[in-house]
């Protein structure tokens, strides 16, 4: 019986193959494990067999049934797919949905105010239309300064205030370290003033309005090595772990030392190239906040000491590799075609 | 203001063995920044960033004395020359002249006569670092005066002698009206308040720290000069430069304020290169009207400020060396120390930070390592608005929205009947007022891009600025959306998804009777107004802050019915000028048996609605739903005399 059993799977298999039809298959299935199938018939003789070999063909018959089964199974699922295989054009264009657009300096903004928030800083948004004493008096400018010229700032036709000076744009979010240190009074303080300013030059690569965001930090014991570690943590986190940043000397009214911020090249990683000096570029200014600034908003400079730093949004979008944005002007554009690339 | 400074000029004062561009490279880092070098030839040239507070690096000697004092930093020994003209005291007889200098005006006033004036050809070493330095050369004796300027920092000046008629300088200020030609014979007439030297006559023969006049001017004849270093009041230099547009290198670092003390060393070394490049005698006495010299001040501190400050330990030994080489004279005292300001130093540092400056970048920022703030985190303000205005802008961009950024200035026209503030010095009369709303730029932009779209629809959110009496104006924050090529009912739509959908805000529109404008309401509260242009572009405002106070971030729960609503078209003719909001009004109001109402198509003027009819507490039956039906007709009939067509 044992031969009997293994033609019989052959035969079944060898059929099995051959079958070309859902049909057929079927046939060869009620005739080999049909109830009146072929191996049903050969089970009507386990009666002949001696009880010693009734347990081995007994598992061998499962097995062929088992085997046959299979077969059967795995055939139909073949021919079911060349069935089911009908042509389709894959290469035919998706249809794409036209969603809106959120501007990338929008983008920018959201992302550099969450990376200060994540370190405890608050998000703020302080006035475009200023004093002049927020905007330059508190911040230790003389009054012959240049940036007080009505050359380069704009000043806003209407009464002057008796104690806070001219009504003007303000050139700097700078103007919003003092308005932070009158509302929050008594140190910590850490600020992320967010907002857009005035600047009274329009050529080819400048715009009147643009963004800037002014950082601040005024505590007890901050020094030069928390401003950097500050620069350090922002260039990461919005240019990747490979950047590298770096102080130098420079000046301005309300900061002592003053520092010009430069991050590695984001375009040449550093190499150079075209865009940058040497592998460098000038992201913008920052400083260790004047005695006379925090005297000016009732802080005691002997107790407490302060970094601030101010960039512009648009600079250190432009930045960042790939985005190919010529210039500040064009980030303004206003035309569809650019709009809506993003 | 950018310099460019001849490497070679430069080694006349410093001897070392860096190379330019180890000098560019390190300089950078702890002074002023070299923004590139360049090689020409014979020479490298450095292009140099001096900011305003650093005057004293304007001239090759004081660029000189901060690279000696940064070089070593790095390992590279270097040293200062000192500045030592070598004149000839000789004196060939004794013309005279008269000034009288205005002490508001000018803090030092030097002159000499200089006569034999033999060679007019500037030597060719002399052509070559003036035009380097991107200075043009004209005369011995022009090139000369420019010469000095850009070696000692220090401008000077040389009259004609024999053009002067009484010579005689007087120093005062200009009057309103009066008129000068300058040497390169632009005649301009002035405001008053300037600095001028006047013949003793009235006529003008200077503008002082600026640009000399024609009737003055060294020319070709000129066989007597008259060397003149004037040290003037430098908020004036810069009204006076900027206000006619002369903006001279002499102007710019004289609008700076350029060290007084410097005149003298300036004065010999003209006299020494007019000695040996022209022959020239002295012809005078040296007069020198000086009247407050440089006062020595000393500024203290102690070690602990100076690491507090730096965040690193430094010894005392390390700081004084670092101020001695920048020109100091630092002396300790215990824990305290005491610097002597040097004159060329003394507008820039005037407090103990003034001096942590100076240790720390001699020290090197670089050096410095990098920590995160370990402090307290300060009590945490809302930042809610900002949140929701984000979750605004993702919506509209899923509905379709594109964002965009106009300009907050703009021309007289674009601004409504409310009042508005303007510019006292806009660039141009385009941009002369604030904003007191978003329309009107948005609407310029949809025409602006007239041809590149079938449907537009931009927003921006910006403020817009509402003068208030002698305060700031109130900076309020919208939300403005302007829509072309959209059908009404698809603005609807839109704002129906903005509003009920998404921010959970109930809103109607209402039309007004007053002037027939359609607002937007929700329960009293006013959103916003729909206007349409004449040309056919629609425009809504919409306050943020409003918006953020009825915002809500989840809808209520709605437990899921039981029995599902069984739904239905039903087709009516309505009559022509009968308003939909009327007939879906009385649907709903017919049964309370009625969950829905949706227009969902349209087709001459039958309206066909799906309609949703559900009990909450059981299965409505085909019997009910005929009784519903029959009530909806019912009332159609009675509130519009519809018929059911069927």
């Amino acid at each position: 019986m044992k031969d009997e059993l293994n033609n019989l799977k052959n035969n079944a298999l060898g059929q099995i193959i051959e079958a070309h039809d859902v049909s057929s298959l079927e046939d060869l299935r009620i005739s080999y494990l049909g109830r009146n199938g072929k191996i049903n018939e050969l089970t009507k003789e386990f009666k002949n067999l001696e009880i010693t070999e009734r347990k081995e063909v007994g598992i061998l018959l499962n097995d062929v049934k088992k085997t046959i089964e299979e077969a059967i199974l795995n055939k139909l699922k073949e021919l079911k797919v060349l069935t089911n295989k009908e042509w389709f054009d894959y290469t035919i264009p998706g249809k794409k949905i036209e969603l809106g657009h959120i501007h990338p300096i929008s983008y920018a903004i959201f992302d550099i105010s969450n990376i200060f928030e994540h370190i405890g800083f608050s998000r703020v948004s302080y006035p475009e239309v200023e004093w002049d004493w927020y905007a330059f008096g508190a911040l230790n400018f003389p009054r012959s300064h240049p940036a007080r010229d009505d050359w380069e700032t704009f000043f806003v036709d209407a009464k002057p205030h008796p104690k806070y000076g001219e009504m003007l744009l303000t050139p700097h979010t700078s103007s919003g370290q003092i308005r932070e240190m009158e509302r929050v009074k008594t140190p910590p303080i850490r600020m992320i003033n967010i907002a857009k300013c005035y600047r009274r030059q329009s050529d080819v690569s400048h715009y009147p309005m643009f963004h800037q965001f002014e950082g601040l930090v005024v505590d007890e014991g901050i020094n030069i090595t928390h401003l950097k570690g500050t620069l350090d943590y922002f260039a990461r986190s919005f240019y990747g772990p490979d950047i590298k940043t770096r102080i130098r000397p420079y000046h301005f009214q309300f900061t002592e030392p003053s520092f010009e911020v430069d991050f590695s090249c984001t375009i040449c990683k550093g190499v150079g190239c075209k865009l940058c000096k040497e592998g460098w570029l000038e992201m913008g200014g920052a400083g260790m906040v004047h005695p006379n600034v925090m005297k000016a908003c009732n802080i005691d400079p002997k107790k407490y000491s302060g970094f601030a730093f101010g960039w512009g949004v648009e600079r250190v979008l432009m930045m960042k590799p790939g985005l190919n944005i010529p210039d500040l002007r064009q980030l303004y554009s206003t035309d569809i075609r650019y709009l809506k690339q993003f | 203001m950018d310099i460019i400074i001849s490497d070679n000029w430069l080694r006349d004062f410093l001897i070392t063995k860096a190379t330019p561009y180890e000098i560019s490279k390190y300089v950078s880092l702890c002074g002023p920044s070299i923004e590139k070098i360049k090689k020409v030839e014979g020479d490298t040239l450095y292009y140099v960033e001096v900011t305003t507070n650093r005057v004293d690096c304007v001239g090759v000697y004081g660029f000189a004395r901060e690279v000696a004092a940064i070089l070593p930093r790095f390992g590279i020994p270097a040293r200062l020359k000192e500045f030592n003209p070598k004149i000839s005291k000789k004196t060939v007889g004794n013309l005279p002249f008269i000034i009288e200098p205005d002490h508001k005006l000018v803090k030092r006033t030097i002159g000499v006569v200089l006569t034999n004036i033999k060679n007019q050809k500037t030597p060719k070493w002399m052509q070559k670092r003036l035009i380097e330095s991107g200075v043009r050369s004209l005369n011995a004796i022009v090139d000369i005066t420019n010469y000095v300027m850009l070696e000692t920092g220090h401008p000077s000046h040389a009259f004609d002698y024999d053009l002067i008629k009484h010579k005689k300088f007087v120093i005062r200020e200009s009057k309103k009206g009066e008129a000068l030609t300058t040497f390169d014979g632009k005649r301009y007439e002035l405001q008053g308040g300037d600095i001028v030297f006047d013949d003793g006559d009235g006529e003008i023969i200077d503008l002082p720290g600026i640009m000399g006049t024609k009737n003055s001017v060294v020319g070709s004849d000129t066989k007597r000069v008259f060397f003149f270093i004037d040290n003037n009041e430098p908020s004036k230099i810069r009204n006076t430069s900027m206000r006619y547009g002369i903006r001279t290198v002499a102007a710019t670092i004289n609008e700076k304020g350029v060290d007084a003390e410097l005149g003298m060393k300036a004065l010999l070394r003209g006299i020494e290169l007019y000695q040996t490049i022209c022959g020239a005698n002295i012809s005078s006495k040296i007069y020198d009207d000086y009247p407050n010299p440089y006062k020595s001040k000393k500024i203290t501190t102690d070690i602990s400020f100076i690491s507090k400050s730096l965040g690193v330990d430094i010894s005392k030994k390390d700081i004084s060396k670092y101020l001695t080489s920048l020109g100091f004279d630092p002396k300790w005292n215990n824990d305290v120390i005491s610097v002597t300001i040097p004159s060329f130093r003394s507008e820039d540092i005037n407090i103990p930070e003034d001096l942590i400056e100076e240790i720390a970048r001699l020290y090197g920022y670089h050096n410095l390592p990098s920590t995160l703030m370990r402090g307290e985190i300060p009590y945490q303000i809302s930042n809610s608005l900002y949140e929701f205005e984000w979750k605004i802008k993702n919506i509209l961009k899923a509905l379709g929205a594109i964002e965009v950024y106009t300009l907050s200035l703009v021309p007289k026209n674009f601004n409504n009947d409310s009042p508005s503030l303007k510019l006292k010095n806009p660039l141009g009369i385009e941009s002369k007022f604030l904003r007191n709303n978003l329309s009107n730029s948005l609407s310029e932009i949809v025409r602006q891009n007239s041809g590149n779209y079938e449907k537009l629809f931009f927003y921006e959110i910006a403020n817009v600025y509402l003068p208030k009496n002698d305060n700031l104006p109130e900076e309020k924050r919208i939300i403005g959306t302007v829509f072309d090529g959209y059908r009404f009912s698809e603005i609807k739509g839109l704002l129906e998804t903005l509003f009920l959908n998404e921010l959970h805000i109930k809103i109607e529109f209402i039309k007004r009777k007053t002037n027939q404008n359609i607002d937007i309401v929700s329960n009293n509260t006013m959103l916003g107004t729909l206007l349409e242009t004449d040309d056919d572009i629609t425009t809504i405002e919409f306050e943020l802050k409003i918006l953020h106070k009825l915002y809500k971030e989840f809808p209520a729960f709605k437990p899921i019915p039981k029995y599902p609503p069984q739904i239905e078209d039903l087709t009516i003719k309505v009559p022509v000028g009968l308003e939909i909001g009327k007939i879906i009004k009385s649907i709903k109001e017919s049964s309370e048996f009625i969950s829905d109402i949706e227009l969902h198509d349209i087709y001459n003027n039958r309206f066909t609605f799906r309609i949703g009819y559900q009990n909450p507490k059981d299965n409505l039956t085909d019997k009910e739903i005929d009784v519903i039906r029959k009530k909806i007709f019912d009332k159609l009939a009675a509130d519009y005399n519809i018929q059911n067509e069927v």
